[in-house]
């Protein structure tokens, strides 16, 4: 085993995990907050 | 034989694919042959399998015309890798494609969904990590762990980059597997839950319409995040929203359309051969090879292991319960995954229709899945530095 590569290999995830869900929670509340600002009229129908 | 082809020259160039023929070729037929099956008898991804599978053959003709590296008699395929893959051109189209197939509304009703499908990715970096450990050097541990983003375009994009000896292999087992989502979730997700917690019923009370306007700012305002995070990303999930913003503008349903059928089905036809004809004895015959398409499962049973084990730790929280299958579509394969879970949902209790939320988070699989991928092309160059 490489153990070089598999520091490596932990690494990229200790930092593509939380950056991950960092940018999903971005996402989630930047899609609440459209939502929410143009909400649907009425007479719009769901797809 | 030598000296009747010293006497008679012509014979050597009737005889030469006889002459170069090997066992490693007649293997990689019969590999050729297998994908082919799978595509036309069990209907496993035939619209890559296929051409993916008659590649192969094509490639393993000795002195087969199809991948000749001579200069100014390139074979076709050759022709085709450099136009499309060495340059990554053909993911990105494909993404268009996929993007203009893609209904975002259920996310955007239920954002909170984008969580499982960031668990979900879990298997990428667990399998990185186990291809480090049989041995790997760490772009090609990386590349092979994108295997476990379920998503073909974005594993041939990371793999162009960081691994292109074994892109044909990666490709191979990022489809096969994909194909095969419903015979590795369903175990998976039965190991991980209780009867009791697949038949979690989900409600749909309090999803309000999403207006166009949301719609059509959505792919807008996800490429700009994702953008500004990780700009090596822009290609990957810029293309896959420009599709989607095309299906979702109104204005352009003729580009919309060819988007969604001829130029889906023109790029996926000729990324399936090309890739095909990457797959060369040589190359696919390894040791090697066949520890990646391991790796292939593993990296599909961590993604759905993770996606479960995180939306039970959610239910832990929440005072609404969520059933924790809908976690494991938080894989890229859509709309498999998504169906797939569904039928399991129906299958513990006729009556629990979970459907839409399966599809919600399947769809926000996609967009995490080509987050992950950015995050990846952008970390590796970071590490190996």
């Amino acid at each position: 085993m490489d153990v070089s590569a598999f520091n490596k290999a932990v690494t990229m995830m200790c930092i593509a995990l939380p950056v991950m869900f960092l940018v999903i929670g971005i996402f989630i509340a930047a899609t609440h907050f459209l939502h929410k600002t143009f909400p649907a009229p009425p007479e719009e129908d769901e797809d | 034989m030598d000296a009747l082809i010293m006497q008679y020259p012509w014979l050597n160039e009737i005889l030469m694919g006889f002459l170069g023929l090997t066992w490693q070729h007649v293997v990689m037929w019969l590999i050729g042959a297998t994908l082919i099956f799978l595509a036309v008898k069990k209907d496993y991804e035939p619209a890559l399998l296929l051409p993916i599978g008659f590649g192969a053959i094509l490639a393993n003709i000795p002195h087969s015309s199809a991948i000749s590296q001579v200069v100014g008699e390139e074979g076709f395929l050759i022709v085709l890798y450099k136009a499309g893959i060495a340059n990554e051109l053909f993911p990105v189209l494909i993404f268009i494609a996929i993007g203009a197939m893609c209904d975002f509304t259920p996310l955007i009703q239920n954002p909170k969904v984008m969580l499982f499908a960031a668990a979900a990715q879990f298997g990428i970096f667990a399998t990185a990590i186990f291809a480090t450990i049989v041995g790997f050097k760490f772009e090609h541990a990386a590349s092979i762990g994108i295997i476990g983003a379920a998503d073909g375009p974005t594993t041939i994009y990371v793999a162009s980059r960081y691994a292109v000896e074994l892109l044909g292999p990666l490709s191979v087992a990022a489809y096969c597997y994909m194909s095969l989502v419903p015979v590795i979730q369903p175990p998976v997700i039965r190991m991980c839950t209780t009867q009791a917690e697949r038949r979690i019923k989900m409600g749909y009370e309090g999803t309000e319409p999403v207006s166009d306007t949301t719609k059509f700012l959505f792919p807008i305002m996800i490429v700009v995040i994702a953008g500004m995070v990780a700009p090596i990303s822009v290609a990957l999930i810029g293309s896959l929203m420009f599709g989607n913003i095309l299906k979702v503008a109104g204005v352009v349903d003729n580009l919309s359309r060819c988007a969604e059928n001829e130029l889906a089905n023109l790029v996926t036809l000729l990324l399936g051969i090309t890739i095909g004809g990457t797959m060369s004895a040589e190359r696919f015959l390894t040791f090697d090879v066949g520890l990646i398409m391991a790796l292939g499962a593993v990296a599909f049973v961590f993604d759905t292991v993770g996606g479960v084990f995180f939306a039970k730790l959610l239910n832990m929280f929440s005072a609404k319960k969520m059933n924790p299958m809908i976690g494991a579509c938080g894989i890229s394969a859509f709309p498999m995954s998504g169906r797939v879970i569904a039928k399991m949902a129906l299958k513990e209790d006729p009556t629990n229709f979970i459907i839409q939320h399966a599809i919600g988070v399947n769809v926000a699989g996609q967009i995490a899945s080509v987050v992950a991928g950015g995050l990846v092309l952008a970390i590796i160059p970071a590490l190996i530095k």
